[in-house]
């Protein structure tokens, strides 16, 4: 605990945390939510299209956008970093962000599930996806949705909470 | 110039608007005209979509208003009542209307189902718009006031508005249920946004043409619905909060969005890009615009507790 608070009340995430300016706090949780839009968006437009959602769309352009998703992912995993280390005594007691860190553990394992099923099949926009790839691809649905949830409700329950 | 300036001059055109648009989905239907039933459709969801910014600017000319003697505050209450109603039923035709325009574009042609469903909802939105409208005059106009009284004495009658905000007020699950839906809505929009217009600035252009993007917008206005109620949710359960500049550029945003998609809706440029197809200039312009004012309605939003009233 004792080292958790060592990084809590470091110079940088002091700074983070108290300063008025947007290259704070403000600016940081700006980049996690554009993030968001780009990990979540890309990758519910992968697992809908797989579920027969615009069927015109080839699936073989839809792995080009990855590198769009995996730029959100690491954008969201160094400004997660900040946001978890500036609270670090409140929020790695709270049970949700654990919860939260499964979600996007399942959904990033389902990720590349769906990348060896369905865009290294080598009839990929010849046949339709498979049972399992549809699987894959619901389980991916949810497994992110938990994860929005869990993360949006890190502000509402537990340690850390607003008014606690 | 003021909020309440604002107000008054973005509230000429829901009901000049819709008017317009239920005129020439009328002549069209009967002179059988496409092309008039098409534009009526283009007029209803752009009013729908400038109707958005109508509506929130109501709150800062009542923060304008409040202390001006002979404004009442029942009056102004009523008129927000029947302003949301109104709101709520041209959004809806401004939704069909949308999805009317993107069947046209998919299949070929119209509907009659969501044709009629259009034309019954744009007179009832006309009908409830009109008298708000009036509702709203009467908030500076006491001489055209009939059947609302001041209530000097207990509570005012419960409205729509002030029964939501009570209901938040009491139940502290609604808030954060929004919020998470407000983000999935996000999401769900972003989807759309990357992948079209970062298609036409070159990305995965070998195996992906518009045509096939363009089954993906519905998506991307489900999306925006979900915003949309999630977000009224928010501005009726607490207008104090939305007022200010940087909400109002939010909702200009807003409305910049919905002329840009219909550039990819209308006009016959994008549909030549094929497989393999560079955009032109001028699409790729627009699609890079897309990503930006979409950026700058989360910029907009998420800053309000930072530089605006927001909590």
């Amino acid at each position: 605990m004792e080292f958790l608070l060592h990084i809590e009340q470091s110079g940088f995430c002091t700074w983070v945390r108290e300063s008025d300016s947007l290259f704070a706090y403000a600016g940081v949780l700006l980049l996690h939510t554009i993030g968001m839009g780009f990990v979540v968006g890309i990758a519910a437009c992968i697992d809908l299209r797989i579920l027969g959602f615009a069927p015109a769309v080839r699936l073989a352009g839809m792995e080009k956008f990855s590198p769009v998703l995996w730029l959100g992912f690491w954008v969201n995993t160094i400004t997660g970093i900040i946001l978890v280390a500036i609270h670090a005594t409140s929020k790695l007691i709270n049970p949700d962000f654990y919860i939260k860190m499964i979600f996007i553990a399942l959904a990033i394992v389902t990720l590349h599930m769906i990348k060896t099923n369905v865009f290294r099949d080598p009839m990929i926009d010849k046949v339709p996806p498979s049972a399992r790839a549809k699987m894959l691809a619901v389980m991916s649905l949810i497994f992110w949705a938990g994860a929005i949830t869990s993360g949006r409700l890190l502000a509402y329950v537990g340690a850390g909470a607003a008014g606690n | 110039m003021n909020a309440a300036h604002i107000h008054l001059l973005l509230n000429h055109f829901p009901t000049v608007g819709f008017s317009i648009g239920v005129g020439l989905l009328l002549v069209g239907l009967f002179g059988k005209s496409d092309e008039l039933k098409r534009t009526s459709l283009v007029i209803f969801f752009l009013t729908a979509a400038m109707t958005i910014a109508t509506y929130v600017s109501g709150s800062d000319a009542q923060e304008t208003l409040k202390d001006t003697p002979g404004v009442s505050t029942a009056v102004i209450s009523a008129h927000e009542s029947e302003a949301l109603v109104a709101f709520a039923f041209m959004q809806a035709t401004g939704f069909f209307s949308w999805i009317a325009l993107w069947l046209l574009r998919r299949v070929s042609r119209f509907y009659n189902w969501n044709l009629a469903v259009v034309l019954v909802l744009s007179i009832v939105t006309f009908g409830l718009m009109a008298r708000a409208a009036n509702a709203g005059g009467a908030i500076r106009h006491p001489e055209i006031q009939s059947d609302v009284q001041e209530s000097s004495a207990g509570d005012p009658a419960p409205t729509i508005a002030s029964s939501w905000r009570l209901f938040v007020m009491s139940n502290s699950f609604v808030w954060p249920t929004c919020e998470t839906l407000h983000f999935i809505g996000l999401s769900m929009l972003f989807a759309v946004v990357l992948t079209v217009d970062l298609r036409m600035l070159g990305i995965g252009k070998k195996s992906l043409s518009f045509a096939a993007l363009y089954q993906l917008l519905p998506l991307g206005m489900l999306g925006f619905t979900i915003n949309l109620i999630t977000g009224i949710m928010f501005f009726v359960a607490t207008p104090q909060q939305y007022v200010g500049f940087l909400f109002f550029l939010k909702m200009i945003l807003v409305v910049a969005g919905a002329f840009n998609v219909l550039y990819f809706m209308l006009l016959d440029e994008p549909w030549t890009i094929g497989e393999g197809d560079d955009a032109s200039k001028k699409t790729k312009f627009v699609a890079a615009s897309a990503i930006a004012i979409w950026i700058g309605v989360l910029f907009c939003g998420h800053m309000l507790p930072f530089l605006g009233n927001s909590f």
